[in-house]
């Protein structure tokens, strides 16, 4: 069976999007954006945070939370059913739950390497095979946006198991917009270093020569990644298996 | 285990191509390139079965390349659910 080129309709806007490790930086950041710009939003992530339960209140009409451990993957499907009942049919993921690591190769433990390559990979994977799965099934179209990392092109000390994982999530962002044919649009962001968490692991004078070496001057903000993660979802681009980076120009 | 006959397959096969302004054949014969149903589309008919049945489908790639006409997908089809 091989597929002819054929023109393909576009993908509409997602208007139900769901959106894992979603309780605070990045992926609350996320929600909120969304939110406020009237999208439907169900949110998970392994401990609702106020400033999320908060967020949920004040538009409890579009948005749906829980507390949601992204490798139970039991628990997600559960909680995408009832998304999907009180929201709609879900037309757009965030894959955004991952854990950190900071510690060199040599002295992370072997679980620690396992917990983080099923949180960080097999965990999305697994989600977007769900979503995808869905979606197909009720002929419906959607997209999808993986946050990965400027990790997973460059390399960094202390994050080996990490990067791994997000440059699989890059590589799979490539193979999943091959594999769903224009049907189902993939695409991945790849953020730098957040100023926020730059500084908990790094002293004054390293965050000064890190900054340096920006051509912006600045360290990204999850504020200066919303927006590219909204056009992804909404907006009528044609971009289709790429990773975009935002990092201003840090690893160029 | 319930299972879909050939026929109810085709239905949801027609359903399939409906929803894309498309129109199933008549003819077993009919070569998907020309009908237009393209491989996600089988993946959207596999699904559905499931749906159907209860019993997830799953599938190496290789079978479906020698997969070319309507009667193929539904003989695929037929003999997936009694694997």
């Amino acid at each position: 069976m091989s597929d002819p080129t054929t023109p393909a309709r576009p993908v509409p806007p997602s208007s139900v999007v769901l959106v894992s490790g979603g309780s605070r930086g990045l992926g609350l950041a996320i929600v909120t954006d969304l939110l406020e710009a009237g999208l439907k939003v169900a949110a998970f992530a392994r401990t609702v945070t106020p400033e999320l339960a908060k967020l949920a209140d004040a538009h409890s009409e579009r948005a749906h939370v829980g507390s949601v451990d992204v490798t139970d993957l039991a628990a997600a499907q559960a909680f995408v059913r009832a998304a999907e009942e009180r929201l709609g049919p879900i037309d757009g993921v965030v894959n955004n739950a991952a854990v950190g690591q900071d510690s060199l190769h040599v002295h992370t433990a072997n679980a620690d390497i396992a917990r983080i390559i099923e949180t960080n990979l097999t965990a999305p994977l697994q989600l977007t095979r769900l979503a995808v799965r869905r979606m197909l099934a009720q002929g419906r179209r959607g997209r999808i946006v993986n946050i990965t990392s400027i990790c997973a092109q460059r390399g960094f000390p202390g994050l080996v198991a990490y990067s791994a994982t997000k440059g699989g999530m890059d590589a799979a962002t490539r193979s999943l917009a091959r594999e769903l044919g224009g049907r189902v649009l993939v695409n991945a962001v790849a953020p730098g270093f957040f100023a926020s968490e730059m500084s908990a692991v790094l002293g004054q004078t390293q965050l000064d020569q890190i900054v340096r070496r920006t051509p912006t001057g600045q360290l990204t903000e999850p504020e200066e990644v919303v927006p590219v993660v909204r056009l992804l979802l909404r907006d009528q681009t044609n971009i289709n298996g790429q990773v975009i980076v935002v990092d201003g120009a840090a690893s160029i | 285990m319930k299972e879909l006959s050939r026929a109810q397959i085709r239905d949801l096969m027609g359903e399939v191509l409906k929803n894309q302004g498309k129109a199933l054949p008549s003819d077993d014969a009919a070569d998907l390139r020309e009908i237009g149903f393209r491989s996600l589309d089988f993946s959207e008919l596999a699904l559905r079965v499931e749906d159907a049945t209860g019993e997830e489908l799953n599938f190496d790639a290789p079978g479906l390349r020698r997969i070319t006409t309507v009667g193929d997908v539904l003989d695929f089809l037929v003999e997936l659910q009694r694997q």
